[in-house]
């Protein structure tokens, strides 16, 4: 048995070249605070994300016609580990040049696409994901939001809630039940919804450190073009979880704490300390290991499998690394040290926020639980 | 994999699986120089196997798999020229840590989808199930680490892949013997189920050329030594 095919990645010629672009420009015009630079995928900076459009580092691997750079997968993934190992502020376009933009180009029609998809490559048009509702967590096939038919419109009401980013979204792609009276995984479809449509509101939700990042979204007789459908009607749930198995082994699943881990390594350059040097040599192999496996899965993506167990299991090590290094950190330092000041503030912020690694993007049981259906025990 | 290398492992497997943990030298080593396992990592010049690290990965993972009771990887170590012998055995007890460790997870996955109790298989219970989830993912990532120190040992300098590799396979080795033993019972605990011969060589093999402690103060020292800001351009510079 051997759950995690390990493969050898061919990382691009022009990897070298590409990082060089992306360093200069996270040094020109990224974050400088280290606090705003940890888990810096939530962290919303259009104009940040409208230079990255210009420097031709979004939309990377979509077609020319729809305002991408045609590039490799590879390449891709190189450019998003040097903007999240930095810091970078990425937040705004980050879902939308994850999925939202390669779902549309997958099953959108010609309307949605020329819409959406090149203004998303200039850094321009941002999505959020409508799957949550409060009935509605972990236990996705339970939504409830619907859309019905009128003429040649669809008519959407209900309720999304946790919903990253609604406020600075231009759109929605919403999983909603389409056919009165379906159960479960069937009845579902896609839709694109504006988030400038009119009875489309929003509500923050502040979380614990403060920050406001999700939402609630409500729809009250919110009327989309027949248009607005994504793919096909009634195959929504497929189609979105296709979706998650490709969210699920980026880099931004282990290196969302990589900022205070570089503020380890700051801290105890200065300290002589062997408890620190052994921590620190812990975290770096463990980060090495991380990288060579997320990366394998790109490998395996940019050859058009789907390594889903994989992905699964590049998730599940990742949240947990994340989650970690501030305790650890945490546990090795005495932030009364004044020398400690930048890591105590890094580490507090990260305590605060970690524990919603393991719930984004599939809960921690979830991802156990598709683990252990690839192992033959469900 | 290289068709060479699927040849190897097509070779090796079955070999290791008959000899397995009771393989003693002095009465099995002729087997493995039947198949020109000793001398792998020989050039084909020299008379030997011409194989690369990722052969070795291969070789090694393998009777680290079936607990093979020769020390197949000192033989081979022992005879290849121009290696650093004691960083080479680190890597060698990564390779068998993760074969080991995957060896350890189908018994266990086997094991639990068998044994009945409360009127079901234990593998039906969520609670074993979210164990054994974290069983592969521990030997998923002592798996890929092996391959990433063959693959930098097949580019050249490795010692900090290596380093790594050792390290996070003497961790997943704590995670992965814990819960193979938990998720048996009783029964894993004999001497007659074959679970001991892989769960006490892991122990073994993670105290072996470098248990964590040494392996994470060297690890460490040398990242500070080279500084935050280059630590993230140093990773990445060492597959670009």
């Amino acid at each position: 048995m051997q759950t995690f095919v390990t493969e050898t990645v061919d990382w691009p010629d022009t990897a070298p070249a590409l990082r060089e672009q992306v360093r200069t420009l996270v040094a020109e015009h990224g974050e400088s605070d280290p606090v705003r630079r940890a888990n810096s995928w939530t962290k919303a900076d259009p104009a940040f994300s409208r230079k990255l459009g210009e420097a031709g580092l979004l939309g990377m691997t979509w077609p020319k016609e729809y305002g991408g750079h045609q590039r490799s997968q590879l390449e891709r993934y190189v450019v998003i580990e040097e903007l999240l190992a930095a810091g970078a502020p990425v937040g705004a376009h980050w879902i939308a040049d994850r999925q939202s933009a390669p779902l549309l180009l997958r099953l959108g029609n010609e309307e949605l696409k020329r819409r959406w998809v090149p203004a998303i490559a200039r850094g321009e048009a941002y999505a959020c994901i409508g799957l949550s509702e409060p009935g509605s967590g972990s236990d996705l096939a339970s939504v409830r939001t619907s859309a019905r038919r009128d003429g040649d419109e669809w008519v959407i009401d209900g309720q999304k809630v946790w919903t990253t980013g609604a406020h600075v979204s231009h759109f929605m792609i919403a999983l909603v039940r389409s056919e009165e009276g379906s159960e479960r995984q069937a009845g579902l479809s896609q839709f694109v919804i504006p988030m400038d449509a009119p009875g489309v509101s929003v509500q923050p939700i502040v979380d614990l450190t403060g920050a406001h990042e999700f939402n609630e979204v409500f729809f009250e007789d919110v009327r989309l073009p027949a248009s607005a459908l994504l793919g096909v009607e009634s195959e929504g749930w497929k189609q979105a979880t296709a979706e998650l198995s490709l969210e699920r082994s980026g880099p931004e699943r282990y290196l969302s704490s990589m900022v205070l881990f570089l503020e380890l390594v700051r801290y105890a350059g200065a300290k002589d300390d062997p408890a620190l040097a052994q921590l620190v040599g812990r975290l770096a192999a463990e980060a090495w290991t991380l990288r060579l496996m997320s990366a394998s899965v790109a490998a395996k993506l940019a050859r058009g499998e789907d390594p889903a167990l994989e992905a699964t299991i590049v998730k599940d090590l990742g949240n947990s690394y994340e989650q970690a290094i501030p305790q650890l950190v945490q546990a090795a330092v005495d932030f009364g040290d004044a020398e400690a000041e930048v890591l105590h503030a890094v580490c507090f912020y990260l305590l605060q926020v970690s524990p919603s690694f393991s719930l984004r993007g599939g809960t921690r049981e979830i991802i156990k639980g598709i683990i252990a259906r690839g192992l033959g025990l469900r | 994999m290289s068709d060479t290398r699927r040849m190897l492992a097509e070779m090796a497997d079955p070999l290791f699986a008959e000899l397995g943990p009771n393989a003693s030298e002095e009465r099995d080593l002729s087997r493995l120089e039947e198949l020109g396992l000793p001398l792998l990592l020989v050039s084909e010049a020299e008379g030997g196997f011409g194989g690369d690290w990722l052969d070795a990965l291969t070789v090694f993972r393998l009777s680290g798999y079936h607990a093979l009771g020769i020390d197949l990887p000192a033989l081979v170590i022992q005879r290849a020229e121009g290696v650093d012998r004691e960083l080479a055995m680190a890597f060698a007890r990564s390779c068998q840590i993760a074969g080991a460790l995957d060896a350890a997870l189908a018994l266990s996955v086997g094991y639990v989808n068998e044994r009945q109790q409360f009127g079901r298989p234990l593998g039906r219970f969520q609670a074993v199930q979210q164990s054994l989830a974290t069983f592969a993912c521990e030997a998923a990532a002592a798996n890929c680490a092996a391959m990433g120190a063959a693959q930098a040992l097949d580019r050249g300098a490795a010692d900090f892949e290596i380093a790594a590799a050792k390290l996070r396979a003497n961790r997943a080795v704590e995670v992965g013997t814990a819960i193979a033993h938990q998720v048996h019972g009783a029964i894993g605990f004999t001497q007659e189920y074959s679970l001991q011969h892989l769960t006490r060589r892991l122990w073994q093999w993670r105290s072996e050329h470098g248990n964590d402690a040494y392996w994470s103060a060297k690890l460490g020292s040398r990242v500070i030594a080279r500084g935050a800001d280059n630590f993230w351009p140093d990773l990445t510079a060492r597959t670009d």
